[in-house]
């Protein structure tokens, strides 16, 4: 009987944690995505307070359309929590030609750059190339200058 | 802070997974680039497609500000911004408004840009998201009186953030898109206005927003009847589908004609939005 009340205050607080674990890994990604941000701001690049993010499994992609402006140059950072993952972003043009100039990733960390030629439509590709989690939470912010 | 979600597993899994997975050493190399992408196979390549980047004002207008100084005073206007009853159409007077403090930033004019911080104050109270903007109202009159621009320009952007994320908060998703899109339909009168003037193939290349039109296009149609079916609003998406063909393909330029029709159709709908004061 007493074992009960227990397993009951076990199950309660995992109940608890489950959704907070949810978040708290999303707010890790976005701010390793934030870390990566930080150096650049430095160099007056401002970063837009929209973040976007998800999960998604290994080697399946993401694509965000985004409106880029000619005289305007852009960095992108996307973030992981997951401390094995490898995650990478890419910027291709309407075309699907690759946009970026230059492009990194570290732990927990990606980024690419991109200095547009055209204004237009560029399609930003997220990728968790490798995890050992089934899903990996991502994040991405951006700024420009 | 505004966080565009995509979907998430369930937390359990997540927390599983974390638990049992086991530790793989981090490898610095990354995998080849591709070099092409074949964008007409997106949808099968990648989860979803639908997601577009609606840039903020300061991203056009930092490249107008490099492009030269056109005469901001032209283009800034003084229009009744009393909140017009129906919420669509106030959602879009406020996005307007937004619109209206950038070019007053641009044109230097603090109270001009004090005005309409207490506007987009009194529009957010319609629309039941005061509490979200208080703050930024504040600090756009405080920065304002300073004459510091470059800070009043942040307080408007994140405004206009602070306002959509109030209202996807409180599942006013498609009023929070309308904003966005009354802010657009300024921006680009203003821009279009100001090509106009100085025309250049390549200040005209900054119209060339398809993927945009196309979102809102879309939005438009899947907002419930009563948005959609507001006579703004559709008028505003009648007129986008005529604004398509001119803004060109990714290769072509848009022709000074273009430039004027562009300009005809969106001032149209933001005198319609947003009517000058009499």
């Amino acid at each position: 009987m007493k074992a009960f009340p227990k397993f009951a205050l076990a199950l309660f607080c995992i109940a608890l944690l489950l959704p907070t674990r949810g978040w708290a890994t999303i707010d890790d990604a976005l701010s390793f995505a934030l870390e990566a941000a930080d150096p650049y701001v430095k160099e007056g690049f401002t970063v837009r307070e929209d973040y976007w993010g998800g999960d998604l499994p290994v080697k399946q992609q993401k694509a965000i359309v985004h409106q880029l402006f000619k005289g305007n140059e852009y960095w992108f950072w996307m973030g992981t929590d997951v401390e094995n993952a490898r995650i990478s972003v890419h910027i291709y043009d309407s075309d699907g030609n690759l946009a970026e100039v230059e492009h990194w990733q570290k732990p927990h960390m990606a980024a690419a750059r991109v200095v547009p030629k055209t204004t237009g439509s560029y399609y930003l590709i997220v990728e968790i190339e490798k995890s050992d989690r089934e899903r990996t939470h991502w994040s991405l912010a951006y700024g420009f200058r | 802070m505004n966080y565009r979600f995509f979907p998430a597993p369930i937390a359990g899994l997540t927390l599983i997974s974390a638990l049992l997975a086991p530790v793989a050493p981090y490898a610095a190399r990354g995998e080849e680039v591709k070099q092409h992408i074949d964008v007409g196979k997106l949808p099968q390549q990648a989860t979803l497609v639908d997601d577009v980047i609606v840039p903020v004002p300061s991203e056009v207008f930092g490249v107008l500000d490099k492009l030269g100084s056109p005469n901001w005073h032209d283009v800034l206007r003084s229009a009744n911004s009393t909140p017009p009853g129906p919420r669509a159409e106030t959602a879009l007077l406020l996005g307007d408004v937004i619109a209206e403090g950038f070019i007053a930033v641009e044109a230097q004019e603090p109270e001009q840009v004090k005005k309409i911080g207490r506007t987009v104050l009194d529009l957010a109270s319609a629309l039941g998201v005061r509490k979200a903007v208080a703050s930024r109202s504040s600090a756009i009159i405080e920065y304002a009186d300073k004459k510091d621009w470059p800070n009043v320009r942040k307080e408007l952007d994140e405004a206009l953030t602070d306002v959509r994320n109030a209202m996807d908060e409180l599942h006013d998703e498609d009023l929070a898109q309308l904003v966005s899109l009354g802010g657009w339909l300024r921006g680009t009168e203003a821009l279009a206005q100001v090509v106009k003037r100085n025309y250049s193939k390549d200040s005209a290349g900054l119209l060339h927003q398809p993927a945009l039109l196309d979102y809102f296009d879309k939005r438009i149609s899947h907002m419930p009847p009563r948005l959609r079916n507001d006579a703004t609003v559709v008028n505003i998406q009648k007129r986008l589908k005529e604004i398509r063909p001119l803004i060109g393909e990714a290769d072509t330029d848009i022709s000074q004609q273009s430039v004027d029709q562009i300009r005809e159709i969106v001032h149209n709908l933001v005198i319609t939005i947003a009517p000058a004061n009499s």
